[in-house]
């Protein structure tokens, strides 16, 4: 899903400054694009009338007779939303969007980026048709921030006529790799903004950097919202406070487990207040007490527990666990080479073939040999003796027949 | 070899218990294996489970003691615990291995010897070594502990239920006088040539276990003397003596925000057990404690600890002081149920198993039936019942339950889960019977009572004269239909021959005229006659009512004899309805002569007194 973000941004003599905004479906959507051509033209227009600070009715029917058409689009979209939370930045950055002409390839700023930032994903509703409510609280918003808005004037001011659609979006590339990797983020519509947006905030700044305009970047940094801390949402994930990025303030988190939340704290009788004794900090001296032997007041603590609480089993299986937790019945699933961990890795020609142990200390033939060969046959027949013991067996015998030296040669056994 | 290692090796016995559902009709599962055991009663619970243990605790015992005769292992792979323990010492020369040996072996006073050999030997002890032997001392308070199942049960730890409660009992009270002044381990403390805080933290502890309390404290003082730091366990044990060291509520509680303080500054983490211990400490701390519990449970979620059934245990006793201060709002409880649902609980403190009775109690102190099934649904949850803890806490926490339905449920439901309940999980005290004959009184289920009488029959509360004076009342009061009326009279000859059997049981008035007008009721004149006759045999007067009811009886049953032997019996009885009851024979009851001038006899002497 691509969205192009696509703003008509219309100032007004007596500073009312409406921002349409609309994520825009599919470039392969003929008539969305046409939509966003004609947006932007519209905007081109508005600021020409802008310059000539000449309000006329005429503009605000333009600007009417557009609106239905590019929501209609936007509906056309079938997915598409329009983000509740307006972005104040957005709106300053995109006048630099209308300048910027994809002078630098942003491709390697992309991949520089994705590296070095950590994308931070937060569930924002995505409210549906408040166009016009947004408009206005964003314009008031203008109001109380004049400075701002003039510079966001001259920049119209400065743009040119060949700002279009083009040069509004970013690079096609950038925002495939974008979505791309937003696809890997667990909310991939959100991530792929914020991406873009500040994808569009780094551009937007290379090209102020590059025109050498102070003030400009001045108003562009002052406003800009760069890297929010992300340790703010991990740490309240239960009922956190989150601000808006439209400015509203702040708003609940809502749902149905915001509302359970809710009505718990309003029967909540206990104050929030604590005793501000100790500092919530994880320092690592519980984990070392832990592997720590155990002492007796450790046993003790222990042995009191386990007297205070009832420990009688229920049914024949919890007496079962109980047995297996003392080692006295076979564990389940049944394995019956259980207690023979050691024999495992033993393979099992060392148990067969133990004729290898008779090379040495006894004699090639004779009546010793033919003794020995009968004693590994057996051997390698028993299945109750560990290799271990059967080579003891077999050393065992290569002592005594060393002993009995004497009386085998008289015998005229031969020994070597 | 072979299978998931990430699978503990009770896996699939526990997916098996998890299918296996409580059967309310069977006895206990410990006693299943034997007939014999089959308790009724809770006191036969407590014989039966005792005997049990001192059972397994008596072969165990002489298993140890005798190893020599249990030398085969049959097993294979061999099972460590079914040979013998080794109990008796080994190492007879003086040295460290020996004493280490007596120490593993918890024999406290050998221990003490061996240590002051080696020290008269000149022989160094190792710091590891000494610690083990000051934490045995302490813990023991320099007695040598009982063995387990050895014949002396003067205060043995192995058993049953009982056994414990007492234990639990008397270290708060007896033990508190058995730390002696110089004892072992002090002594032996003040001759180490350097004391560390592991030291420190054995004598404190030990002192604090066994009631010496300001000795702790001035331990504790020496221990920041000699600039060293305590350990978290040496905090939590002077939190909890902290309320017996100061006499006012706000010193108690400065010095428990002081130690806490302490610890913040030597950066000793606190654990459940600290603030455990401080929510203990507070129930003790008077007014302070309504605002400072809720405080102390927010800083232990903030530190990220989560509470236990202790802590809120601790935390209900705070803000609901005793039963005797009124309706409770149980806010409180509430809240603190609705953040527990379903929540599964190990045990964490020997405190936890306190919770569910409390909860239960406020909630039948409030008589509040809705908290009470929430607190009984967190019971249900996963093995949190093994928190209810041994079988007397169990029992107070199902009387209380069952006292609540019994107050404020619909019979059938009090029914249903009396059926459950009883006696598979409580036997019920006399007043809980009580309380169940009052239910069934309220929404007049009085019909069930025979039934109800063959269950206190069971749970051996026959014997009980007040509540079986009630069920007769009960089943008196008021006229029922033909065939519950027989019923009743086959239950009241059954309570009957439960007095009879009896020297112990004495009769009361109000007993016998029940049972007699029962009889009546059922028209068992014969029966009746009888315990007219026990009447004389107790020395216990009936009354007049009971009287004409039963000369209606013979009238409607045409029993000539019988009224003319009641005019007798009720003049032998001196009764001053004599001639009335005369009078309504001689009008009323078809007679022969003869027994017509015996009635009028006594008609006519009544007329002459007057």
């Amino acid at each position: 899903m691509y969205r192009i973000l696509s703003r008509a941004v219309c100032t007004a003599r007596n500073h009312h400054l409406c921002v349409y905004e609309c994520y825009v479906l599919p470039v392969k959507y003929d008539d969305v694009l046409r939509a966003f051509t004609g947006a932007n033209t519209l905007s081109t227009c508005i600021i020409r009338q802008c310059e000539k600070k000449d309000v006329s009715d005429q503009n605000e029917t333009t600007t009417k007779d557009v609106k239905p058409e590019v929501e209609a689009k936007a509906n056309d979209g079938g997915e598409t939303q329009q983000q509740g939370d307006g972005k104040v930045e957005q709106v300053l950055s995109k006048p630099s969007q209308v300048k910027s002409d994809g002078a630098k390839s942003g491709k390697e700023g992309l991949l520089d980026l994705l590296g070095a930032m950590k994308v931070e994903v937060t569930n924002k509703r995505k409210l549906k048709n408040l166009k016009t409510k947004q408009s206005f609280e964003t314009s008031a918003q203008y109001k109380s921030k004049p400075a701002a808005m003039e510079s966001t004037i001259s920049m119209f001011q400065k743009a040119t006529v060949q700002a279009s659609a083009k040069s509004d979006a970013l690079d096609p590339d950038i925002v495939a790799a974008a979505s791309a990797a937003a696809a890997t983020l667990p909310n991939q519509s959100q991530a792929e903004s914020e991406l873009l947006k500040q994808l569009r905030q780094r551009k937007a700044l290379t090209e102020a950097q590059k025109k050498g305009d102070i003030n400009n970047l001045g108003d562009l940094i002052a406003d800009m919202k760069v890297g929010k801390k992300p340790a703010r949402q991990n740490a309240w994930p239960a009922d956190q406070i989150r601000f808006d990025d439209d400015g509203q303030g702040y708003t609940h988190d809502r749902g149905i487990t915001g509302e359970l939340a809710n009505i718990r704290k309003r029967r909540n009788v206990f104050p929030t207040k604590r005793l501000n004794i100790f500092s919530p900090t994880t320092d690592q001296q519980g984990g070392e007490s832990a592997l720590a032997k155990p002492t007796l007041w450790d046993m003790d603590f222990a042995n009191e527990l386990s007297l205070s609480a009832n420990q009688m089993p229920r049914n024949g299986f919890e007496e079962m666990i109980q047995w297996t937790k003392e080692g006295k019945l076979w564990q389940y699933p049944i394995n019956n080479e259980i207690g023979l961990e050691d024999e495992a890795s033993v393979p099992f020609h060392e148990h067969v073939f133990l004729e290898k142990h008779l090379e040495e200390g006894f004699p090639r033939q004779g009546p010793v040999r033919h003794f020995m060969e009968l004693v590994v046959a057996g051997l390698s027949r028993n299945p109750y003796l560990t290799v271990q013991q059967k080579k003891e067996h077999i050393s065992w015998f290569r002592d005594y027949f060393h002993q009995k030296k004497d009386v085998l040669s008289e015998a005229d056994v031969d020994l070597s | 070899m072979g299978f998931s290692p990430h699978r503990n090796r009770e896996a699939v016995l526990e997916a098996l218990a998890s299918t296996v559902h409580r059967d309310p009709t069977a006895y206990p599962y410990q006693f299943q294996d034997d007939s014999y055991l089959s308790p009724r009663t809770s006191a036969e619970f407590k014989l039966f489970s005792l005997s049990q243990e001192s059972g397994r605790a008596a072969a165990k015992y002489f298993v140890n003691n005798n190893p020599k005769f249990f030398t085969k292992d049959f097993a294979e792979p061999h099972i460590p615990c079914l040979m013998p323990e080794s109990v008796a010492l080994r190492l007879e020369e003086v040295s460290e291995a020996a004493l280490r040996e007596r120490i593993s072996l918890r024999k406290v006073s050998a221990a003490v010897e061996m240590y002051d050999q080696l020290l008269q030997s000149g022989t160094p002890v190792s710091m590891e070594t000494t610690h083990e032997m000051l934490d045995l001392i302490c813990v023991y308070c320099d007695r040598d502990p009982v063995q387990e199942g050895a014949p002396i049960l003067e205060d043995g730890e192995g058993g049953d239920d009982t056994k414990r409660r007492k234990v639990r009992g008397r270290r708060g009270t007896d033990l508190k006088f058995s730390w002696k002044e110089n004892n072992n381990a002090e002594r032996i403390f003040q001759q180490l040539p350097e004391r560390d805080s592991r030291c420190y933290s054995a004598l404190i502890r030990g002192m604090v276990k066994h009631g010496v309390f300001s000795k702790a404290f001035n331990m504790y003082t020496e221990l920041l003397n000699h600039r060293l730091t305590a350990d978290v366990h040496v905090f939590n044990a002077l939190i909890s003596a902290a309320p017996d060291v100061r006499e006012k509520f706000s010193e108690r509680w400065d010095l428990i925000t002081e130690l806490l303080n302490q610890m913040s500054q030597q950066k000793v983490r606190p654990n459940l057990l600290t603030f455990n211990s401080v929510l203990k400490a507070l129930r003790r701390c008077g007014f302070l404690a309504k605002s400072l519990a809720p405080q102390t449970l927010n800083e232990m979620k903030a530190l990220g600890i989560a509470p236990s059934l202790a802590t809120y245990d601790h935390v209900l006793a705070v803000f609901y002081k005793s039963a005797s201060s009124g309706p409770n709002n149980t806010d409180i409880l509430q809240d603190i149920l609705t953040e527990l649902e379903g929540t599964r609980f190990t045990c964490q403190d020997p405190d936890d198993v306190f919770f569910f009775s409390s909860a239960m109690r406020i909630c039948l102190d409030s008589k509040d039936l809705e908290l009470g099934y929430k607190v009984h649904q967190l019971v249900e949850v996963g093995e949190n019942w093994r928190l209810l803890g041994d079988s007397y806490q169990q029992s107070i926490y199902y009387g209380r339950f069952f006292n609540l339905l019994c107050m404020m449920e619909h019979v059938d439901v009090v029914l249903r889960w009396y059926a459950r309940i009883i006696p598979s999980l409580y036997y019920p005290n006399p007043q809980g019977m009580r309380d169940l004959l009052q239910a069934l009184d309220t929404d007049s289920r009085l019909d069930l009572l025979p039934a109800i009488w063959k269950d206190i029959k069971t749970l051996g509360h026959d014997n009980k004269v007040d509540l079986v004076g009630e069920l007769l009342s009960l089943m008196a009061r008021d006229e029922h239909s033909a065939e519950v009326q027989e019923s009743f009279a086959q239950c009241a000859l059954d309570v009957k021959s439960a007095f009879d059997g009896r020297s112990s049981m004495e009769w009361t008035t109000p007993s016998l005229s029940h049972i007699t007008t029962l009889m009546l009721r059922a028209n068992k004149l014969q029966q009746a006659w009888e315990m007219l006759q026990l009447f004389k045999a107790q020395n216990r007067v009936p009354s007049e009512a009971l009287m004409n009811s039963f000369l209606s009886a013979c009238q409607s049953s045409g029993a000539p004899h019988r009224a003319v032997e009641l005019v007798q019996l009720s003049a032998a009885f001196c009764l001053p309805a004599t001639p009335g009851l005369a009078k309504r024979a001689l009008a009323e009851l078809e007679l022969t002569e003869e027994q017509r001038s015996i009635l009028s006899e006594f008609e006519a002497a009544a007329e002459e007194e007057q």
